[in-house]
């Protein structure tokens, strides 16, 4: 028994394939799926995407975005799907520097820096 | 009669020129089939985005969301214009700014801040010309518009709009309905009104109706909602900007094959003018001749 993972970006889909275990990086923590997972929908958060598949595990940074399991197929939709072979540890590093140095005087400003760092972080993280 | 050796010239130099745009015609072909599969690809995301959006509906979640509430007082409002970054292609640039002057003034009307962007040189220009400074401009947009960069303008659109510096966000664009139609369209996309197409929804609300399949949300229906918004927001506008490069690559590829049949028509024209006036100066020299030989003879 396998499920069917298919990574949906704005650009191309970027993955279309059979995995035997897929984790998701959920807003709030990691989530395992395989075979005959009741439907779902859920909010990603920034983190890495791990699949277990025949030919070996298969790992992606995903930038946010939903996940939809339904019979056996987990369509993720996200901004960015890389490899975290190709991400870059002192990008990330400066990316999350300057997500600090965001101002946050208003609730709405505070709110957008969170998620910048938020971001920075799991990226920074993934790419370790 | 003309000048045979002038009229060979100009039917040279046309016959370049017929080079030239047939090149480009060929050009933008390929680009056009290229930016019509990203279009395509975008698509895919969209569905998706829509069907949550239907599973959130089918939930009994209430749908509501900053982002979709009109404002009441529209203090400030922005106008982004999207034209392209080359010229010739046709009536392309020419329509979207004949759109855009009616609607910039008509806001400037109702709303005492209004500021203008535009992509595009010939979009910035254009508005320049008629007398609108641009606030912000955007040329690094082809044929192939990068998700990232459409993103960073549109988190700085809704930061702006969170924040309350603007209340509206119109967008001016082409957009791409068939290989044979593309119309200029003004939208309003902050407020975003509805998510996705009202209809989509419908019909795959009927779809998920009869799976009857109970969706579990995580980490719950409101919190994915929070982010559904902003996402479909990026989403749109990401769409206007792959509809207008696939609209700009269309028409150019019909001015470029207007332009080549023109030429050939041209080239046609002036090789008999070309073939008359040689003719003409042969019978003439032909006529000089026999004049001179019966003066010897008389």
């Amino acid at each position: 028994m396998a499920i069917r993972c298919v990574v949906v970006t704005p650009e191309r889909t970027e993955l279309d394939r059979e995995a035997d275990f897929i984790a998701l990086p959920m807003y709030d923590g990691e989530l395992g799926v395989q075979a005959g997972r009741a439907p779902m929908i859920g909010r990603l958060g920034y983190g890495v995407l791990r699949l277990q598949t025949t030919a070996g595990p298969q790992r992606f940074f995903v930038d946010g975005g939903f996940a939809q399991v339904e019979a056996d197929v987990v369509s993720v939709l996200t901004a960015r799907a890389i490899a975290v072979d190709l991400l870059n540890t002192d990008e990330a590093t400066k990316s999350l520097a300057e997500a600090l140095e965001l101002p946050s005087d208003t609730p709405e400003q505070a709110q957008i820096k969170e998620t910048a760092v938020h971001r920075a972080r799991g990226q920074l993280r993934a790419s370790r | 009669m003309a000048n045979a050796r002038a009229l060979d010239k100009r039917r040279k130099s046309i016959r370049n020129i017929r080079k030239i745009t047939r090149t480009m015609e060929l050009i933008a072909t390929a680009r056009y089939k290229k930016a019509m599969d990203r279009a395509a690809a975008a698509t895919a995301y969209t569905d998706q985005i829509t069907k949550i959006v239907s599973r959130l509906a089918d939930a009994g979640t209430d749908v509501q969301h900053p982002l979709l509430e009109q404002r009441e007082k529209i203090r400030s409002s922005r106008v982004l214009v999207l034209a392209s970054n080359r010229g010739l292609c046709g009536g392309y640039n020419a329509s979207i700014l004949r759109t855009a002057m009616p609607h910039i003034k008509q806001v400037r009307d109702e709303v005492a801040n209004v500021s203008i962007d535009a992509s595009g040189k010939r979009g910035v220009n254009g508005l320049k010309f008629r007398g609108i400074e641009t606030d912000n401009q955007y040329l690094q947009f082809e044929d192939q518009p990068a998700y990232d960069e459409v993103e960073k303008i549109a988190n700085d659109y809704l930061a702006q709009y969170i924040t309350g510096k603007i209340d509206r966000l119109d967008v001016i664009y082409t957009k791409f309905i068939s290989t044979s139609k593309q119309i200029p369209m003004i939208e309003t996309l902050l407020p975003l009104g509805s998510l996705g197409d009202e209809t989509d929804a419908s019909s795959n609300a009927g779809a998920g109706g009869s799976e009857n399949s109970q969706y579990e949300f995580l980490p719950s229906a409101e919190s994915i909602l929070e982010e559904v918004v902003p996402t479909s927001f990026k989403v749109k506008l990401f769409k206007c900007f792959l509809d207008s490069a696939v609209s700009e690559q269309v028409a150019r590829m019909i001015a470029m094959k207007g332009a080549t049949e023109s030429a050939g028509d041209m080239i046609k024209q002036l090789s008999m003018t070309y073939n008359r006036a040689r003719q003409s100066q042969i019978t003439g020299e032909i006529m000089e001749i026999i004049g001179g030989v019966e003066a010897l003879e008389g």
